[in-house]
């Protein structure tokens, strides 16, 4: 499957069913990061082991990514959100889904977990900081990035120099930056987007996976998820910066396997009532 | 056109599918031809690609099984030739004078 229209876009998306179903496979839907990121980079990283090891994955393009539509508005953490919905209804996927996201996907992906939890059975976050200070602080450096490549790409005529059969990957990474920094509200929609609350990480009913590299920016967003959301892991992996995804592929692809596995005893063992600890009586 | 032919020219008309043929019309697409160099595909049109061969060939090929053990670049790297041959090992039926596999 490759397009599937949700609310009011057309999204490109792939589903990866495993050879063998079981009734408790979960769900895995893979959230990618902001503008030359897309549903390729856990595609070819997270998504296959996922399904050898029995998971139903669902990645896609998020709006204006990869090969979706890319309207003019609506990038912002609840559109996301809203986005995700829509696909999952479209895909006929009601039961909860784990979320595994990366970067920015993250600030959507938790967005969920707080404003839909019955529609989330678990949330990895690989290398993103949703709440607090540590969060605002990235929001506002994400802009500022952000705002000057689109003045660079408006300004020097960049999409112009790489406009030749030679250098058509270049070429195309330019001019889709260019439209979507340039021709859409995204950039105004990440500088105004807000940091979540202690009070609604703490809200956060499902289990949560935080991976950071020991060198990234982001690395302090461990703690904010650890001290307040009631049921974290969180894993620091040393001598790594914010390319986690990247440069610890495999690392990265043992511990999620392992995560999804300990929630999937665990929700086995939740449906299976305890064994009483006395004998009736006569 | 040849069994072999069908495969290649099923991938080229996915390419351009997919790339476009503006792009595609000044290259001449072989067996030896690379996806990262010649082509300059990107990761998620190789994405698409085999998409694509996934629901032609459905349930003959697996491609998460042909990419396992390679990681992105290598992917990339690979030759027009290497995934066409691919398809070609799980689609090939028996056919008189052939031996049966």
């Amino acid at each position: 499957m490759a397009d599937v229209h949700a609310n009011g876009i057309r999204f490109n998306a792939q589903i990866l069913e495993p050879q063998e179903h079981t009734a408790d496979a979960p769900t895995v839907v893979f959230v990618h990061g902001l503008i030359s990121d897309n549903l390729s980079s856990f595609y070819y990283t997270l998504a296959g082991p996922a399904v050898v090891n029995g998971a139903r994955v669902i990645l896609y393009d998020l709006r204006g990514h990869g090969r979706s539509h890319r309207p003019e508005t609506g990038y912002t953490a609840d559109d996301g959100v809203n986005d995700l919905c829509a696909l999952l209804d479209a895909l006929g996927v009601d039961e909860p889904v784990h979320l595994v996201a990366n970067s920015y996907g993250g600030i959507v992906a938790a967005r969920m977990a707080v404003t839909e939890p019955d529609r989330v059975a678990g949330l990895t976050l690989i290398e993103a900081s949703c709440a607090g200070t540590s969060a605002a602080a990235w929001i506002e450096d994400m802009a500022n990035t952000l705002s000057v490549t689109a003045l660079r790409l408006e300004y020097d005529g960049a999409r112009n120099q790489y406009d030749k059969a030679g250098q058509r990957r270049m070429a195309r990474l330019i001019a889709h930056a260019d439209g979507l920094l340039n021709r859409t509200t995204l950039v105004d929609d990440v500088a105004s987007e807000r940091p979540l609350r202690p009070a609604e990480l703490a809200a956060i009913r499902c289990p949560v996976l935080g991976v950071y590299g020991e060198r990234s920016e982001l690395v302090g967003a461990a703690a904010e998820l650890a001290r307040h959301v009631p049921d974290c892991t969180v894993e620091i992996l040393p001598g790594l910066a914010h390319t986690v995804l990247r440069e610890a592929t495999e690392i990265l692809r043992d511990i999620l396997l392992t995560w999804l596995a300990e929630q999937r005893t665990r929700a086995r063992e939740r449906r299976v009532p305890a064994a009483p600890l006395t004998k009736e009586g006569p | 056109m040849s069994t072999t032919d069908t495969v290649l020219g099923e991938v080229v008309e996915m390419l351009i599918e997919i790339v476009g043929e503006d792009f595609l019309l000044d290259v001449e697409i072989t067996r030896d031809t690379t996806f990262s160099d010649d082509l300059a595909l990107e990761s998620i049109e190789f994405v698409a690609l085999t998409e694509k061969l996934q629901r032609r060939y459905s349930g003959r090929v697996d491609f998460a099984a042909l990419v396992a053990d390679m990681d992105i670049t290598e992917i990339m790297a690979m030759k027009v030739g290497t995934l066409v041959a691919y398809v070609e090992e799980r689609t090939t039926v028996a056919r008189p004078g052939s031996r049966a596999r």
